[in-house]
């Protein structure tokens, strides 16, 4: 593989962020009991050999430093590269939508300078996929294309998500929200290192755009291909999306598509015991995560570490995040409880199918 | 180097083979334990959070697993700069090499390493005993007596004495007798084969036992009556706390399932104190429609479909639809297949129980039944 480097935009903001998303950045949202989002892009980078990933932090990072560290768990403590947390805007970008803000790459362009790499993958945050990086290098390297962006066909209407303009083999052009059939960008795409550096020149006087709008006017000049990738993908971007690709993972079949063998998503580790289901307890079709007590029902949910469930108490149809306490003879339904919430005993905390209730981060 | 005050010599070189298939390709230190953790764990944890920071781990048979699991040992926070860990396996020098002879031997060949980092006092440990506890209790009470050497010891039942180095004191906790597995015992203290030394008196003893052609270089048969003999001051170290040394299938089998039940003997849960492994990072544990589960301790990346009582299931195990498992521990990538019944068993790493195949019986009175790690039991065996 060619000499390559990372970046992964962390402090854009989403339309629709919801309380999950009061306190912390998207790129540092749990997910699936252990994970957080930006562990995806970052395994993704790692797991094709990609040693040197700068990350572009938002306001509020003490949730992402905290969860990647020195980057050690994804074997990004280095003594040559390794993990790059660069400053972004103070506060990200005010229109939704834009992912790759060209002021924060400028900002950072020493980051490009000092590189000796070929080529640079770029990723956001809020892709939930398991993808062999190394197709999109080599596609990009063979094809001749000046940008290489990963796509796929939408198979509804995303407002959140981006769509690419197809005109024959190459990308005519950028916009706001999907339907349909149409093409989405998964926020994903490669460049020689050399053609960021005059970008980031050509478009200096827009530094307040994206970089795909500031090309808007330029795809005729460069060449940007689509490489379409087939895999499950999970796009997260509101409550709804957030709580649908919790609960796609319970699908063993879709669980094994994300965590493949030999492509593991690596995360931030913890000394967390194994999960104790005590006599009497009843879980169904459900992911556990470790240092869970489980005295009471649980089905179709997910859990986070350290998770209790007293006797009497049931959850269903929700996700608990983290160290919360369900206490004796209380009952969660299609709900999602933040981290550190303790839901008292013989209370509800139930929402709908169609609309599931939120509960912010707790202080217990 | 700056002085140090305590480094820590950890034993792992055995290979347990009364542990019999479940050691048949890994050492002991190395072996699984309570569903995510290896037995080393518990050594190299203690050390950590006793704030000993220089930790030699002596190592021998079939290091491979040992060797890379311990790794730089930074997921026991050991990965320190002029300290932490240092792999010791037997070596060559200009008039040859042997292997590791006796506990004491591989001390004894190992004299220069803790030459070169210059402590005080040396703490020797077993890599295969599972407990928890805090060794600057046992140094501190090793500076108040003065000791030459301090061993530490607990109260074993009477009819189980004489499996073990039984130690006498006076009220002063002063040693006055050590037997080694005496068949009259007149107590109940067992030595725990853990040792403080004092570290230039270490020395100056290693170099004589090396020389004895008479000793078996072991630091119970021959170094700790050899002490006491010239009266040096040993002292005893009392721990309260739960602390297996598992030699034997039915002994892991047992410490394994009392980490269950709603309090168990040997919480691992606590956060105090954790006990630190090098876990890989899989996903949740799945609980399938039809699975049930019944006090029993599920690892990350596990997958149960069908029934799982008072059993450990590791990292990455799996049971199947229908299935049946009980009193049993799978450990990590064990698989159960779909039907299949197992009871009293202990299924080594990725071992596989074929379809509908019944293995282990309720028969207390018969052994555990054990699969030993990669081995696939099919019909008919």
């Amino acid at each position: 593989m060619p000499n390559v480097i990372g970046l992964i935009t962390c402090n854009y903001s989403i339309k629709h962020p919801g309380v999950l998303c009061a306190s912390r950045p998207a790129a540092s949202l749990p997910y699936l009991g252990r994970y957080r989002l930006v562990d995806f892009p970052l395994s993704n980078m790692v797991n094709c050999g990609i040693r040197t990933i700068g990350m572009v932090m938002p306001f509020n990072y003490r949730s992402i430093i905290d969860h990647v560290g020195s980057g050690k768990e994804w074997s990004l403590d280095r003594k040559n590269g390794g993990l790059f947390f660069l400053p972004g805007s103070a506060f990200g970008t005010s229109r939704a939508g834009a992912r790759f803000l060209l002021r924060d790459l400028i900002a950072n362009k020493v980051y490009f300078e000092r590189s000796s790499s070929d080529y640079v993958v770029f990723s956001a945050a809020n892709f939930v996929y398991n993808f062999d990086m190394a197709q999109l290098i080599d596609t990009h390297c063979s094809s001749g294309a000046d940008i290489t962006v990963l796509a796929r066909p939408s198979a509804g209407t995303d407002e959140d998500i981006v769509g690419l303009k197809i005109d024959g083999e190459r990308v005519a052009g950028i916009y706001q929200g999907v339907s349909y059939g149409d093409t989405e960008f998964l926020d994903c795409f490669v460049v020689s290192r050399s053609l960021v550096l005059d970008m980031l020149d050509w478009y200096a006087a827009n530094d307040y755009l994206d970089l795909f709008e500031a090309m808007s006017g330029d795809f005729g000049r460069v060449d940007v291909r689509p490489l379409f990738f087939e895999g499950y993908v999970r796009p997260v971007f509101n409550l709804k999306s957030y709580f649908a690709g919790n609960m796609d993972l319970l699908d063993p079949a879709v669980a094994a598509e994300l965590f493949p063998e030999g492509r593991e998503i690596k995360t931030k580790a913890h000394d967390t015991s194994p999960a104790k289901y005590e006599a009497g307890s009843r879980v169904g079709n459900s992911l556990v995560s470790a240092g869970c007590r489980i005295f009471g029902q649980v089905t179709d949910s997910v859990l986070g570490r350290n998770v209790i469930v007293e006797s009497g108490a049931t959850v269903r149809n929700s996700i608990v995040l983290q160290g919360c306490i369900i206490k004796s003879g209380a009952r969660v339904e299609n709900a999602i409880i933040d981290r550190n919430n303790l839901i008292p005993a013989g209370t509800e905390f139930r929402g709908t199918p169609e609309e599931v209730l939120v509960k912010e981060k707790g202080s217990n | 180097m700056a002085k140090k005050e305590c480094i820590a010599m950890l034993l792992a070189g055995g290979q347990g083979s009364r542990l019999g298939a479940l050691t048949s390709n890994v050492a002991k230190p190395a072996v699984s334990f309570g569903g995510k953790f290896r037995i080393i764990d518990f050594a190299l944890s203690n050390c950590a959070n006793s704030d000993i920071s220089t930790v030699g781990v002596l190592t021998q048979y079939r290091p491979y697993l040992l060797h890379s699991y311990i790794g730089t040992g930074g997921a026991w926070n050991l990965d320190e700069q002029g300290g932490g860990v240092s792999i010791l396996p037997p070596y060559a020098t200009q008039t040859g090499g042997a292997w590791y002879a006796g506990t004491a031997d591989a001390v004894t060949q190992n004299l220069g390493y803790i030459e070169q980092n210059d402590p005080e006092y040396v703490l020797i440990l077993s890599g295969d005993q599972l407990y928890r506890m805090d060794y600057r209790l046992m140094l501190e009470n090793h500076i108040r007596h003065g000791a030459d050497l301090t061993i530490a010891v607990m109260p074993v039942p009477w009819e189980e004495a004489s499996r073990f180095g039984i130690i006498t004191q006076d009220d002063d906790e002063r040693i006055l007798k050590f037997s080694e597995k005496p068949k009259q015992p007149d107590s109940n203290l067992a030595s725990m084969g853990i040792y403080i030394f004092d570290a230039a008196l270490l020395v100056e003893k290693l170099r004589e036992d090396a020389i004895d052609q008479t000793s078996t270089h072991d630091f119970g048969n021959d170094i700790i009556p050899k002490l006491l003999a010239e009266g040096r001051r040993l002292y005893t170290y009392t721990f309260e706390g739960f602390w297996r040394d598992v030699g034997t299938i039915s002994s892991y089998h047992e410490t394994s399932m009392d980490l269950l039940g709603s309090e168990p003997a040997f919480d691992i849960f606590s956060s105090k104190f954790p006990i630190m492994s090098n876990a890989s990072t899989r996903p949740p544990a799945y609980i399938g429609r039809n699975g049930n589960i019944d006090d029993c301790l599920v690892a990350n990346g596990c997958q149960i479909f069908g029934t799982v009582r008072h059993s450990i299931i590791s990292t990455d195990a799996c049971v199947g639809e229908r299935a049946v498992v009980e009193d049993s521990i799978l450990l990590p990538g064990a698989r159960v297949k779909d039907g299949a019944h197992v009871v009293r068993a202990i299924l080594g790493e990725n071992a596989m129980v074929e379809e509908n195949v019944n293995l282990g019986s309720v028969d207390t009175t018969k052994d555990t039944a054990v699969v030993g790690n990669d081995v696939v039991v099919g019909k008919g065996e």
